[in-house]
């Protein structure tokens, strides 16, 4: 980075500079690269201090049994893996929370996230408009202050039952819960049809005309043009939507708290728990790590699957 | 390379830098400060109070520390509150960095664990050289606080569970008050009673709470956990079976919210369906009852009774300490921390701001001042807590340490919501409690 940024700064005079000797510019390249760490300082500090070595600290810890009030703690090896997976079913629990939340939520999120987008890409007016109003909700999506309005509106006195005349405690029946916070991701569709919308304007007009010329419909064009143009998209959109959606927090914790039943435990929230509510910091960070590896696991999945479905135009010229 | 080195080295030093700029503020080595009137560069000493409570109390407790701050002009009191959940997150973490408040409020189910960590302080050598001056105040009052004969917390006032009745639906439904040492059945029947002659709910306010479950077997002479925490302190299971068996009946009929409802709608005194009167009773503790009637509003009229009991026990309740003020190991001025607690007990002034928002003051001299200032609430929580005083059964001791675990993560999720949805039988549903309490219990008392 900072031998681009020297050389795109470099004038003329530089230049001539590097015609004359070698020496005096590796020089200086040495000197900037020595004052590009000096500025980038208080990022790195940041970064050793709050991500590089609470991860090596989650790392150990995830070994032991440390629960924080405690002076000492004691070197468990793999008894916390073996917890989770043999004397907690809780744990069992929120794995199943997580995988339906995701499997449901984000192929939704990103199917009405596209439905949208493809609306919004016309010349119609006041579209741009329609695009800020549709992606605010993303933009305060993820706040404590929605999800608490959230609640009241799936309260027993909220506006569903009182729209619908039903009285049905929908955050504390098991089949409802987990899809009142469905709908909250669904409704937060504004960032992946940002990015949807910038795809659908990358298809060339062309691909259209000459489709209509020969009388495909509108459903064979969205099939057969829109569709395989638009998977590197779908791609991306999907691979981000995956890393957030297992790690979905807020929105649980807010509304549910993870009842009823653990039908709404989310990894995460059970991490939080088992970590700042049981002070179980060892158990807690083990399950971190795993979560670290269903989501590499899902991640890689996805990108061996993509040379099946993802169609990149540049592969064919 | 040599580049490399000198960056390396002037990225290390940078860190070093600002790691030693934070330093002062982490008081790893604070304990020879604890004689030192140092801290602010006035030679001011600085107090740190920390407490859980909602806004009334954190009004209340500021103004007491503006007072106290006038008083001794030399100290200088810092002060943090939060929720009862933020509050032991917030404790637990500061406790992990040796930056724990010199004060902080204590509970009486955490007190064990905390003690059992070396968090807290003994505070007999206060007690002994009269910095903390208990002559107004009763032992059985103090005995809360003591673990293994020393004082780790002071008593800031005291509570006990009470049923709530609306005077006005029970008399609607022309049903007699209950005897104070009402049973489970008579229970069982006036809550009947009053919802099917009234259409309200008969009862709310969560009876799968394991304070109920506590209550049952105290009741019965024994406790909850045993001796040392590792374990349950009874054997015989079947009074907490009928006990299930009888809310579950209660749900089904409608005369309680089911558990549904309850989750949906979250515990809180004030939202409690008794003050809209769509329910005709519930339970509370006694410091509670301000909140309730104040949220109820005017011209509604409220009977307290004690908790019923099981078929041929004693009392189910107890006098417990609300909560305490405890002196952490970490603190860095215990004698001031001692004299805030001592002002904080036994000075008439500051409990008239306090109002007993903590429960019935220890102090028999601030009660008696108190008394003439208390609004209708006040005085029936005082009367509540004097009328059952000779009656109630001896406090328990504290929760094993491993309490909140077991709550957390076996009583709802494993037993009481699987149970409650049906998922299970109250039978399978108790054996899963003495099953998993007996590891949960034996690996936190480790």
């Amino acid at each position: 980075m900072s031998e681009a940024l020297s050389v795109s700064s470099s004038s003329q005079h530089a230049n001539d500079q590097r015609r004359q000797s070698v020496k005096p510019h590796k020089k200086r390249w040495r000197h900037d690269n020595w004052m590009g760490y000096l500025f980038i300082s208080p990022w790195l500090i940041a970064f050793f201090a709050f991500t590089f070595i609470p991860i090596i600290a989650s790392l150990v810890l995830a070994f032991t049994n440390y629960d924080v009030l405690s002076p000492t703690w004691r070197w468990v090896g793999l008894e916390n893996f073996e917890r989770m997976f043999t004397r907690d079913p809780r744990y069992i629990k929120s794995l199943q929370a997580t995988f339906f939340y995701a499997f449901t939520a984000i192929p939704l999120r990103l199917i009405f996230a596209l439905a949208v987008a493809m609306l919004l890409n016309t010349n119609r007016r006041m579209v741009a408009g329609y695009r800020a109003a549709y992606y605010a909700p993303s933009i305060v999506g993820g706040s404590v202050a929605v999800a608490v309005m959230w609640r009241e509106i799936f309260g027993r006195n909220g506006l569903i039952n009182a729209v619908f005349g039903t009285d049905v405690a929908w955050l504390g029946n098991p089949n409802t819960a987990i899809w009142t916070l469905i709908l909250l991701a669904v409704w937060q569709f504004g960032s992946p049809m940002l990015i949807f919308l910038a795809g659908l304007k990358q298809i060339p007009r062309e691909f259209y005309e000459a489709a209509s010329i020969d009388g495909a419909n509108g459903w064979q064009q969205f099939w057969r043009i829109t569709l395989p143009l638009l998977t590197p998209i779908i791609f991306f959109n999907l691979v981000m939507q995956l890393i957030s959606g297992f790690m979905v927090f807020t929105q649980a914790f807010v509304i549910t708290g993870g009842a009823p039943l653990d039908t709404t435990l989310f990894y995460a929230l059970y991490i939080y728990q088992r970590a700042f509510v049981s002070l179980q910091m060892g158990y807690a960070s083990a399950m971190a790590w795993v979560l670290l590896i269903i989501i590499a696991v899902l991640t890689v999945l996805v990108f061996r699957s993509s040379s099946y479905w993802v169609f990149y135009s540049s592969q064919e010229d | 390379m040599r580049h490399k080195f000198w960056l390396l080295l002037a990225v290390l030093t940078t860190i070093a830098l600002v790691f030693a700029a934070c330093a002062p503020a982490a008081p790893a080595a604070a304990p020879e400060a604890a004689s030192q009137p140092a801290a602010g560069g006035d030679g001011k000493i600085e107090l740190r109070i920390a407490w859980w409570g909602s806004q009334n109390r954190h009004d209340r407790t500021i103004a007491v520390i503006e007072q106290f701050e006038q008083l001794h002009p030399n100290i200088d009191i810092v002060y943090e509150f939060a929720g009862w959940g933020d509050y032991w997150t917030l404790m637990s973490t500061q406790a992990a960095g040796g930056n724990l408040a010199d004060i902080m409020q204590q509970d009486y189910a955490r007190l064990e664990e905390w003690v059992s960590r070396g968090l807290l302080a003994p505070l007999d050598d206060f007690v002994a050289d009269g910095t903390l001056n208990f002559a107004n105040v009763s032992e059985s009052s103090l005995a809360g606080g003591r673990l293994g004969g020393k004082l780790y917390g002071v008593n800031l006032g005291t509570n006990s569970m009470t049923i709530v009745i609306d005077a006005d639906k029970l008399a609607e439904a022309g049903l007699e008050t209950p005897n104070p040492d009402w049973t489970f059945d008579e229970f069982e029947r006036v809550a009947t009673e009053l919802h099917e002659k009234l259409g309200i709910y008969g009862f709310t306010g969560n009876l799968t709470n394991e304070q109920l479950w506590k209550n049952i077997y105290l009741s019965l002479g024994q406790w909850v956990y045993n001796e040392d925490g590792t374990g349950l302190g009874y054997e015989d299971d079947q009074p907490f079976i009928d006990y299930l068996k009888m809310v579950k009946r209660l749900q089904d009929a409608g005369v309680t919210q089911s558990r549904e409802q309850e989750i949906a709608a979250g515990g809180s005194v004030e939202t409690d369906l008794i003050v809209t009167g769509q329910s005709a009773m519930t339970y509370v503790w006694s410091n509670q009852i301000v909140a309730l009637t104040s949220a109820a509003g005017e011209g509604r009229n409220f009977i307290l009774l004690p908790m019923p009991r099981p078929a041929g026990g004693a009392s189910a309740n107890y006098l417990k300490p609300s909560m305490f003020f405890s002196i952490t190991s970490q603190a860095r001025h215990p004698k001031e921390a001692a004299m805030f607690i001592d002002f904080f007990t036994n000075n008439v002034d500051a409990n008239k701001v306090l109002m007993a928002e903590r429960g019935v003051p220890v102090s028999s001299e601030v009660r008696a001042a108190l008394e003439p200032l208390l609004d209708a609430p006040q005085k029936m929580m005082f009367d509540y807590i004097a009328s059952i005083e000779s009656s109630v059964s001896p406090i328990p001791p504290p929760d094993a340490p491993g309490h909140a675990d077991l709550i957390n993560n076996v009583y709802w999720p494993l037993v009481i919501d699987p149970f409650m949805f049906g998922q299970q039988s109250a039978e399978d549903a108790v054996r899963i409690l003495r099953e998993e309490a007996n590891i949960v219990l034996a690996a936190a008392a480790r």
